[in-house]
């Protein structure tokens, strides 16, 4: 009797050890750069170095759905199911901030040149503003679950994905500026400051996948033109002068320039949800094989089994 | 439905219908698994044929047309499906749209399995069971292949045994119930007779009886019930003759009184005769009075013991108390008494009923002795009991009556019953009150030589 009771007592000792170490995550080297991978069905961040070798990995007991860095040395928590967003410090890997968001947390974006951050909850429909700190800011309300977002000067492009509308927002009073029909399901937003224009692309309605990418004028939402990029293209990238997209539905990574111009097209990945630009090589996530794949000049350079559910990618550059 | 095979019947019909009920919803059942199961290892083994036809890459149009082409002549409903919206492609992000395969379907496809599902399909709105199997090339769901059945079509064809199977179950019930019905009949025909020859015997015929045929529970009871009657019957016997010995009895002395006293009354006997007319009434009426007294004693004593009253007795002191009560009559007919008794022999009894029973005894010894005779008494310890032996050298009993002597009115000479006085009742009150006594009683006699009578009871035990 008395050995089970030193059993389980050692249990829960070693259960809050664990825990309190799943508390604090192994730090970041401030001056790594790394292109790190939201995990959702293994919740979990993954980060990867220049040549695709694994830093580390963190690995969460909640069920986080996104993340944004905030800054250098900030990563912004979320999840749809989750009361509290959680800022981790990637130099120390403490959990520095929970903030109380409420369920229904879709994305979350971090503007550099005002220093916020804002959510957007699709329960509430609502878009929130915090600062950097995770001090609350303002909130209004849009329409039918607002989730991806963009920015461009004083706005924030807010797609409404179960909606017909794009809301423009300012991003220091919150107030909406604009509202642009756009179809429903729209994913994805890509602002190309050059052209001044907002790309968007979107999975399509019903049975109906969706092949286009729709260009909106910037400044006053009219639909410049259509891209052809088949199947579903919801990610974007800039890389140099052109624009990565994946289109997750035929597995495609499209090179475009800004015309609309089919550069290149490689079927990479299972499902690749994210696409991102780190350094010179182009990452792409795929959802479907865990894998993550680094390529130079559309190349396959390296592929590496990432936690299960690769949904999006975070990049620190080393430019700080 | 009082009768007990008419129960029983409808309880094994019951039993049988609910065994057929049952057996036919375990074999539907049955039915249905196995031929769901056949139908779902075709549809697998189609499924893997067709799957063999893709190559790799994207699903192309000539494979789904291949497909379409193989399902137009199959049974199943086959078709492939590369559209990721149908595939679930977007599910991380909520879809407005109900996919033709799941998240969890999506995520074992990938890893290459087949899945099979059996129920209800939103898409096709009916109950269907289906097989989905993978195209995947470089773990990318390029396409499914969609198999399915409706489970309706197997129900159906379970449907056309059904009245073939129903029919059968009618019939077999009733052969069943039939056979059931004869097989009570004849198990229950003995309860039935016995049950006759009760009501036969309730209306009073006693001489009704069972054939007892068979040797289980109701062929014991028959015998018992046979056993029964006879005891009834002889009982019966017994009481209607004892009831025409007392009227017998009792009518020949009150015919003397009747006639003697109605010629008194009428003058015919003269003065001198009717002295002895009255003597002759007197005596009768005596005798009378002495058979009822009897009677009444005999009754009494069958009713229980409850009325005796048990003490310590000398043996010795109560046989000479009887013989000082009998000594009169022996002194009559000039008998002696030879005595030799044992002084210590002491028992348990009812004082009164015992001093009853040696008087009987004596009574008789003194009746059927002759004149100048003796008698001899004695007693002694045989064994655990107080023995009183009483012989007397008389006419005795013929043998052939032995046994009857303790009967009630049973007269060895019945031509001399009513002169000698006798009721016949004496050694029927011995024998009762010996009974009581949990003792014994021995009657010995040569015929013209007399007859000794030894009655036993048992000695007090010494504690």
């Amino acid at each position: 009797m008395k050995k089970i009771i030193i059993y389980f007592f050692s249990c829960i000792v070693l259960l809050l050890l664990a825990s309190c170490d799943s508390e604090r995550m192994e730090d970041i080297n401030p001056h790594q750069p790394f292109v790190a991978s939201l995990n959702i069905l293994q919740p979990s961040l993954t980060f990867y170095g220049q040549s695709g070798e694994l830093i580390t990995t963190w690995v969460f007991e909640k069920g986080y759905t996104g993340a944004v860095l905030i800054g250098f040395d900030q990563v912004l928590l979320y999840g749809y199911q989750l009361q509290h967003a959680d800022i981790l410090q990637l130099s120390s890997g403490k959990k520095v901030k929970s903030i109380e968001v409420g369920l229904g947390i879709t994305n979350g974006y971090y503007d550099e040149d005002t220093s916020q951050l804002f959510l957007t909850n699709g329960k509430t429909n609502e878009l929130i503003s915090y600062t950097e700190n995770g001090q609350l800011k303002k909130k209004v309300k849009l329409r039918n679950y607002p989730m991806s977002m963009a920015a461009s000067k004083d706005y924030l492009y807010v797609i409404n994905y179960k909606d017909t509308v794009l809301s423009v927002v300012h991003k220091e009073n919150l107030e909406v500026i604009d509202e642009w029909p756009v179809s429903t399901s729209s994913q994805g937003l890509y602002v190309s400051h050059e052209h001044q224009e907002l790309w968007v692309g979107g999975h399509g309605i019903g049975n109906k996948p969706n092949k286009f990418v729709r260009v909106y004028n910037l400044s006053t939402g009219q639909l410049n033109r259509e891209f052809t990029l088949p199947l579903m293209p919801i990610a974007f990238s800039k890389a140099d002068e052109d624009i990565i997209v994946s289109s997750h539905g035929s597995n495609t990574i499209y090179r475009v320039t800004a015309d609309g111009d089919i550069l290149w097209q490689q079927d990479i990945g299972a499902n690749p949800f994210a696409v991102a630009q780190f350094q010179d090589k182009l990452v792409v996530a795929g959802y479907d094989d865990h894998t993550l794949y680094f390529l130079d000049d559309g190349e396959i350079q390296k592929q590496v089994k990432t936690k299960e559910g690769p949904f999006q990618l975070l990049v620190r550059g080393d430019s700080h | 439905m009082k009768k007990i095979s008419s129960k029983l019947w409808l309880l094994m019909v019951l039993f049988l219908s609910a065994t057929i009920i049952f057996m036919y919803i375990f074999t539907n059942f049955l039915y249905e698994q196995l031929y769901v199961e056949d139908t779902k290892s075709t549809m697998i083994e189609t499924g893997e044929k067709l799957q063999t036809k893709y190559s790799g890459g994207k699903v192309s149009d000539q494979l789904i047309a291949d497909i379409e082409q193989f399902a137009a002549m199959s049974n199943l409903e086959i078709f492939a499906v590369r559209n990721p919206r149908e595939l679930s492609a977007c599910v991380p992000f909520d879809i407005d749209y109900d996919a033709l395969i799941g998240p969890d379907e999506r995520k074992q496809l990938l890893l290459g399995n087949a899945v099979t599902k059996i129920g209800y399909e939103e898409r096709f709105d009916r109950q269907i069971i289906s097989v989905i199997l993978p195209f995947t090339d470089q773990n990318r769901l390029e396409g499914i292949l969609y198999i399915y059945y409706p489970l309706a079509k197997i129900s159906e064809l379970a449907k056309e045994e059904v009245i073939l199977l129903i029919t059968g179950a009618i019939m077999f019930l009733l052969v069943a119930g039939f056979f059931v019905y004869q097989g009570m009949r004849k198990i229950l025909q003995p309860l039935d007779t016995l049950q006759h020859a009760v009501n036969q015997m309730t209306a009073g015929d006693y001489n009704v009886r069972v054939n007892v045929s068979v040797n289980d529970e109701i062929g014991h009871l028959s015998s018992a019930f046979n056993q029964m009657a006879d005891a009834i019957q002889q009982d019966d016997e017994a009481q209607k003759s004892f009831l025409a010995t007392v009227s017998h009895e009792l009518r020949t002395p009150i015919s003397y009184v009747k006639g003697y006293s109605e010629a008194i009354q009428k003058g015919i006997i003269d003065e001198a005769k009717r002295d002895e007319a009255i003597r002759l009434i007197a005596k009768e009426a005596t005798r009378m009075e002495r058979l009822t007294n009897e009677l009444m004693q005999l009754a009494r004593k069958e009713d229980s013991q409850a009325e005796s009253y048990f003490d310590m007795l000398v043996f010795a002191e109560t046989i000479r108390d009887a013989i000082r009560l009998v000594q009169q009559k022996a002194n009559e007919k000039n008998i002696q008494f030879v005595q030799q008794l044992n002084e210590e022999i002491i028992v348990i009894g009812d004082e009164e009923k015992l001093k009853q029973v040696f008087i009987n005894i004596l009574e008789n010894a003194i009746h059927y002795s002759t004149d100048h005779s003796s008698i001899r008494v004695e007693s002694s310890i045989v064994e655990s009991y107080a023995v009183l032996t009483i012989t007397d050298y008389g006419i005795g009993i013929p043998p052939e009556d032995l046994p009857h002597v303790t009967e009630r009115f049973y007269r060895v000479n019945k031509a001399r019953s009513r002169s000698d006085g006798g009721s016949g009742l004496g050694l029927s009150i011995v024998e009762q009150i010996v009974k009581q006594h949990k003792g014994k009683l021995k009657i010995k006699s040569i015929l013209g030589e007399g007859a000794a009578v030894s009655v036993m009871f048992p000695l007090m035990e010494e504690e």
